[in-house]
């Protein structure tokens, strides 16, 4: 039953997300002619909603949920009192950090699926039609990507104290991160940019002209994503084993 | 698997960087008898509980309990499956709801009993709809009495259980206490209420400043611990040491002595020293915990305020 608590302590920024996402998609099906108009050149309904969802605003959403869904744990327990409860639970410490982790990154999934149901449905309402293989080529990138933010803030909030502090550290890190990446040596190696793997921006899966996946999406820089997520979530794991609490 | 000894601890120590909060203590627990676990704020009480439940790490010594090593992340586990705890602040998930947080806390115990529980809920008057968030304090505490309650630990260990509770709700809680050993299950409790500890617990454990300053059965300190008063005529002289003195205060013609065993001895002296008024008084367990602190807070002051007159 750890999953019933940690799904509980999720559940309402998970289904707030998912209403925000969800809420972000339609508006921005359901306002396409309008936007398309203003335009500054003529563009494609699947580039509209290549920019608007999966390159701008949808991806910022996404991106920050990510990073709250990360935060919380048993330093944020601590903080409300609640830990000494669950520490007198028989289970280990262990299995509450990897619970915590699991059901954290499926409400982080939970969020990414939003797009796959809404563009195609919201599409179809306005008369348009967005393949519905672009929407699940993009669920796997926002979900390997979404994982490295979901763990280095989950890291985070297992080894600083308070609410807020791993999430307000996060965003000016991921921001470092992304400053680095402009770095000369760094820029060359394509696929450590997650800013742009997400997305597909200038990489070689990605049609720029056309704003379609188009190639087999990149598996393995996809997994040793997901790989550098469990291994955060593996050092807050053994940060808590030895925390006195 | 039957222990005479419940809990057992040897040079148990934890330190919070340069502060000692447990200093060495030796603790030994007997099985099916109700222990209460005395001291100040500060006194060690909990960092000893959360040590024996595995939440910290002793920083040196060790401790068994109902035979599994506390110092052990895996013994520790077994050890939190057959005890019960209600800890000083609760810490009850306000998100659940009061049958939500049961049901939670039920499917980690395989010795859950549905009728106690139901028993509980209906006696404690608790709303199984309302969120914890909304409960009273004294509702937090009736509930996780029947998380602690509604099985058959072998241990129940229990930090300021009655806090926050109604004068009622105390006395139910004390009768559930008291027939406790006669279900099988020991109950390690902390209280700053003596006069509950003195009306239930079988054996008193006192702590100060990290370290036992009593442990003894309540029959052993009701029978031995006396107030022994010495009047004298003229000025009270100086009594040389016996065993069982503990403490000895000197107020012009009258010498209080409170003595921990060999009353009958100690009056013996005073009466070969001239006292001319002998009064020899039981002494409850209120008088010799604040006899004991405030003896202990006493020289620790004066030790401060010789090292700050060396430090001038």
């Amino acid at each position: 039953m750890l999953w019933y608590k940690s799904l509980r302590e999720i559940r309402t920024v998970t289904l707030v997300g998912i209403a925000a996402m969800a809420a972000m998609c339609a508006l921005v099906v359901l306002n396409q002619q309008t936007m398309r108009a203003h335009a500054d050149a003529p563009m494609t309904y699947v580039a509209y909603i290549w920019k608007s969802v999966y390159n701008s605003i949808g991806r910022d959403i996404f991106i920050i949920l990510s990073i709250i869904l990360g935060s919380g744990g048993l330093l944020q327990e601590r903080a409300h009192g609640t830990a000494g409860f669950t520490l007198a639970l028989p289970v280990s410490r262990r299995s509450i950090v990897f619970t915590r982790a699991v059901i954290g990154y499926l409400g982080v999934l939970a969020i990414a699926a939003v797009p796959i149901v809404v563009v195609p449905l919201a599409s179809g309402y306005v008369g348009e039609q967005y393949p519905i293989a672009q929407n699940t080529g993009f669920f796997f990138l926002w979900a390997a990507c979404g994982a490295v933010f979901y763990g280095v803030t989950f890291l985070l909030a297992h080894r600083l104290e308070g609410d807020y502090i791993s999430v307000l550290l996060a965003i000016p890190l991921l921001m470092l991160y992304g400053v680095l990446l402009n770095l000369p040596w760094l820029s060359r190696l394509r696929m450590l940019n997650i800013f742009h793997v997400i997305n597909g921006e200038d990489m070689p899966f990605f049609n720029e002209a056309r704003h379609l996946l188009i190639a087999p999406l990149p598996w393995l820089s996809l997994a040793i994503m997901v790989a550098v997520s469990a291994v955060f979530i593996t050092f807050a794991a053994r940060r808590i084993q030895s925390l006195d609490l | 698997m039957i222990h005479e000894r419940i809990i057992h601890t040897r040079e148990l120590t934890k330190d919070y960087g340069s502060f000692r909060a447990v200093d060495r203590l030796n603790l030994s627990v007997r099985t099916e008898r109700i222990t209460g676990f005395l001291g100040r704020n500060g006194a060690g009480k909990s960092s000893t509980i959360k040590m024996l439940l595995g939440m910290i790490r002793p920083t040196s010594g060790t401790g068994t309990v109902l035979g599994y090593r506390i110092d052990d992340p895996r013994q520790s586990i077994e050890i939190r499956r057959r005890i019960a705890y209600v800890g000083e602040d609760k810490g009850l998930y306000g998100y659940m709801t009061v049958a939500e947080l049961i049901r939670f806390t039920r499917s980690f115990y395989s010795d859950w009993q549905p009728e106690i529980e139901r028993q509980l809920l209906a006696e404690y008057r608790l709303p199984s709809r309302r969120k914890v968030k909304a409960l009273s304090k004294g509702m937090c505490t009736k509930l996780a009495l029947l998380l602690a309650l509604s099985r058959r630990p072998a241990l129940l260990i229990l930090d300021e259980p009655t806090e926050g509770l109604d004068p009622v709700s105390i006395e139910e809680l004390l009768q559930t206490l008291v027939a406790a050993p006669a279900n099988g299950t020991s109950v390690f409790f902390s209280s700053h209420q003596l006069s509950e500890v003195e009306r239930i617990a079988d054996d008193i454990l006192m702590i100060d400043r990290g370290s036992a300053v009593l442990d003894m059965s309540l029959e052993q300190i009701r029978e031995n611990y006396r107030r022994i008063s010495l009047g004298f005529s003229t000025a009270a002289p100086r009594l040389e040491p016996l065993p069982g003195i503990e403490k000895v205060r000197c107020d012009g013609r009258q010498i209080v002595i409170l003595a921990s065993t060999n009353a009958d001895a100690i009056a013996q002296l005073g009466r070969d020293r001239g006292a001319v008024d002998i009064n020899v008084s039981p002494v409850s367990l209120r008088e010799i915990f604040l006899e004991t602190v405030q003896e202990r807070n006493r020289l620790d002051q004066q030790r401060h305020l010789e090292h700050d007159d060396a430090l001038v």
